[in-house]
C-alpha cells in the first residue's frame, strides 16, 4: 500500500482532457484547492438555491385563481397594516438606539440642579442636541403609528376571518404581541419623568397593586416599590430598552415566520 | 431451550411458569410477595424496550401514510399546476413594496416634523395634576378603571362588595383579554366575509365600539362637568349601551344584506345547474 494520495475521481486527467487555457486551469485548480479544504460547493448549491428563489415565479394565488382581483385591491391596504406596524418597528429601533446615546434613566436629581436628570436629559435632547428635537418627535410619531397598524392590523384578521382553522396559533401569539406593544409604549411614556409620565406611573403602580395575592410582589416586581421613584424609572427603562426589544423581535420573527409557513389567509 | 435448562438445573418451562422459585422456600431472593407480586404484568425491560421501538415506528408508519394520502389527494384534485403564472418578487412585488414602506415612513417623517410632541413639566409628587391621561392606546384600559357602579353590591353579603372597586376595575381587564385569545376557538367553520358571518361581525363591531365608548369612559368626569344633564352613571349606561346598538345594527345589516349575496351566489350556481 502506498502513501501517496490517490486521486479518487481522476480529476487530474478530467482537467487535462478538457484542454483549458493557462488562465482557465489555474481558476480550476484554484477552485478545487479551496473545495477541498471549505466545501464551497455547499455554498454555490445555497447562492444557486438564492437565486432561483428571488426569481421564483410563484403559483397563481387564490386571488388571482377565482378572479378575485377586480374586488381584492382596494383592500390591499388593509393587508399591508402587519408590514407596516414591522416598519414602524424599524424605525423606532434606529431612533430608539440614537435617543440611548444621550438619554439617562436617572430619576435622582444632580447637586445644584431642580429637575431629575433623566427630565434633564430629555430637555437636553429637544434643545441642545443638533436634530434631537427631531429624534424625538420621530420616535414617539413612529410609536403612534405602530400601536395604530397593531390595531387596525388585527381588526382586519378579524373581520376577514384570517384566524380561523390553521391560524389559530398565530392569532394568540398576535394577542400576546399588541398586549407587549401596549406594554412597550407604557414603558417608553413613563422614561422622560415629566409630570404625566410620573402620575401614570402612580396608575400602573395602583393597578398592579390593586390585583389580589400577587399584587404586592408585582408592583415590586415591576416598579420596583410601592410609590413611583428611582426604581421605577430604571426598570421602566430596563424593561423599554433591554427585555421587551429581544422578546418581541423574537415573538415579530416567529409570527411573521408561520405567516410564511401558512400562507396569508386571502378572502374567498 | 437447551441453554434456559442449563441454566436453572434441569427444571422444564412448564415448571418454571406454574411455580417460580419454590424449589427452596427459604432462600428467595427476589424480594419476596410485598415488592413483586404475583402476576404483576409489569413490563420487563425487554417489554419497554419494544414499546419505545414501537412508537418510533408507529411515528414512521404514520408519516408514510400521511404522505400517501397527500399524494392521493394531489392526484386526485384537477388543479392544474402551469409553469409561469402570478407576478414574480423581482421586480414587480419589491417595488410595491418599496413604494409603500417609503410613503409610510415619508408619512411618518412629516407628521413628526409637523407636529412635534411638547416639552412637559418635570415630575412633581407632591401636586396632582388636573387631567391624568395615559397614550390614547390605553384611554380604553383607563376607562375601564371608572366603571365602579359595575361593581354590584351584594345583597347577601349585607350591602357589601366581594372586591373593593379598585380591584374590580383592574381584574374587568382579564376577561376582556382572556375573550381574544378565545375567538378562533370559538368562531369556526370556513366563513371568511362578514355576509357570511352576520353575528361574529356584529360580535366584532360591538368589541370596537365598546373600545371607543370606554376611551370615552377615561374622561367621564370632564364630560360630568361640562354636560350637566349627563351624570356619571348614566354617561356609562350610555357607554354600554351603544355598543349593543351598533352590533345589532350591524347584525340586522349583515343579515339583509346576505339574502341578496346568497341570492346572486344561488342564481350563478342554478344558471350552471338548473333544477330539474
Amino acid at each position: 500500500m502506498s502513501l501517496e494520495r490517490t486521486d479518487e475521481f481522476d480529476r487530474g486527467d478530467w482537467i487535462e482532457e478538457k484542454d483549458l487555457s493557462r488562465v482557465e486551469r489555474g481558476y480550476l485548480v484554484t477552485l478545487m484547492w479551496l473545495d477541498k479544504r471549505f466545501r464551497l460547493v455547499d455554498y454555490l448549491e445555497l447562492l444557486e438555491d438564492a437565486y432561483y428563489k428571488t426569481n421564483l415565479q410563484m403559483p397563481k394565488s387564490h386571488t388571482e385563481q377565482y378572479n378575485l382581483d377586480n374586488k381584492f385591491w382596494y383592500w390591499y391596504p388593509l393587508y399591508s397594516l402587519g408590514s407596516l406596524s414591522i416598519i414602524a418597528y424599524v424605525i423606532l429601533a434606529i431612533s430608539g438606539a440614537l435617543l440611548g446615546f444621550y438619554y439617562s434613566p436617572s430619576a435622582t436629581t444632580a447637586a445644584g440642579q431642580e429637575a431629575t436628570i433623566a427630565y434633564n436629559q430629555m430637555v437636553f435632547i429637544m434643545t441642545d442636541l443638533n436634530f434631537g428635537f427631531m429624534l424625538r418627535s420621530i420616535h414617539r410619531w413612529a410609536a403612534q403609528f405602530m400601536v395604530a397598524a397593531v390595531f387596525l392590523h388585527m381588526l382586519r384578521v378579524y373581520f376577514t376571518g384570517a384566524y380561523k382553522e390553521p391560524r389559530e396559533l398565530n392569532w394568540i401569539l398576535g394577542v400576546v404581541l399588541i398586549l407587549l406593544t401596549l406594554l412597550f409604549g407604557y414603558s417608553g411614556y413613563v422614561l422622560p419623568w415629566n409630570q404625566l409620565a410620573y402620575w401614570a406611573a402612580q396608575i400602573g403602580l395602583e393597578m398592579a397593586r390593586s390585583v389580589p395575592i400577587i399584587g404586592e410582589w408585582a408592583a415590586q416586581l415591576l416598579f420596583g416599590g410601592f410609590s413611583p421613584g428611582a426604581p421605577t424609572l430604571m426598570r421602566m427603562y430596563i424593561l423599554h430598552v433591554f427585555v421587551l426589544p429581544f422578546v418581541v423581535t423574537a415573538l415579530i420573527a416567529i409570527h411573521v415566520g408561520i405567516v410564511w409557513m401558512q400562507g396569508i389567509a386571502e378572502p374567498h | 431451550m437447551t441453554e434456559h435448562t442449563a441454566i436453572d438445573d434441569g427444571r422444564t418451562d412448564a415448571e418454571d411458569v406454574a411455580d417460580p422459585g419454590s424449589d427452596d422456600p427459604d432462600v428467595r431472593t427476589d424480594g419476596g410477595e410485598a415488592i413483586a407480586p404475583a402476576g404483576d404484568d409489569s413490563p420487563s425491560f425487554r417489554e419497554r424496550k419494544e414499546r419505545t421501538d414501537g412508537l418510533s415506528r408507529l411515528t414512521y408508519e404514520y408519516f408514510e401514510r400521511s404522505r400517501r394520502e397527500d399524494q392521493v389527494l394531489r392526484d386526485d384534485s384537477d388543479y392544474v399546476e402551469r409553469d409561469v403564472l402570478g407576478f414574480p418578487a423581482w421586480p414587480h412585488e419589491m417595488i410595491r413594496n418599496l413604494s409603500i414602506t417609503s410613503f409610510f415612513v415619508g408619512v411618518i417623517l412629516f407628521v413628526s416634523a409637523t407636529m412635534p410632541p411638547p416639552l412637559e413639566a418635570a415630575a412633581n409628587p407632591t401636586s396632582t395634576p388636573a387631567v391624568i391621561l395615559p397614550d390614547w392606546y390605553l384611554y380604553w384600559s383607563f376607562g375601564i378603571l371608572k366603571t365602579e357602579p359595575l361593581n354590584l353590591e351584594l345583597a347577601i353579603l349585607g350591602g357589601e362588595k366581594i372586591a373593593s372597586d379598585r380591584t374590580f376595575a383592574v381584574l374587568l381587564h382579564g376577561p376582556i383579554i382572556v375573550m381574544l385569545f378565545l375567538v378562533p376557538f370559538l368562531n369556526k367553520g370556513s366563513a371568511r366575509r362578514p355576509v357570511e358571518q352576520p353575528f361574529w361581525s356584529a360580535v366584532g363591531v360591538f368589541g370596537v365600539l365598546l373600545a371607543f365608548t370606554m376611551s370615552l369612559q377615561a374622561i367621564v368626569n370632564l364630560m360630568a362637568q361640562r354636560l350637566p344633564l349627563l351624570t356619571a352613571d348614566l354617561i356609562l349606561w350610555l357607554h354600554l349601551s351603544i355598543p349593543f346598538l351598533g352590533a345589532v345594527i350591524t347584525y340586522a345589516v349583515l343579515k339583509s344584506m346576505r339574502e341578496g349575496y346568497m341570492y346572486d351566489l344561488n342564481r350563478r350556481y342554478y344558471r350552471l345547474r338548473p333544477p330539474r
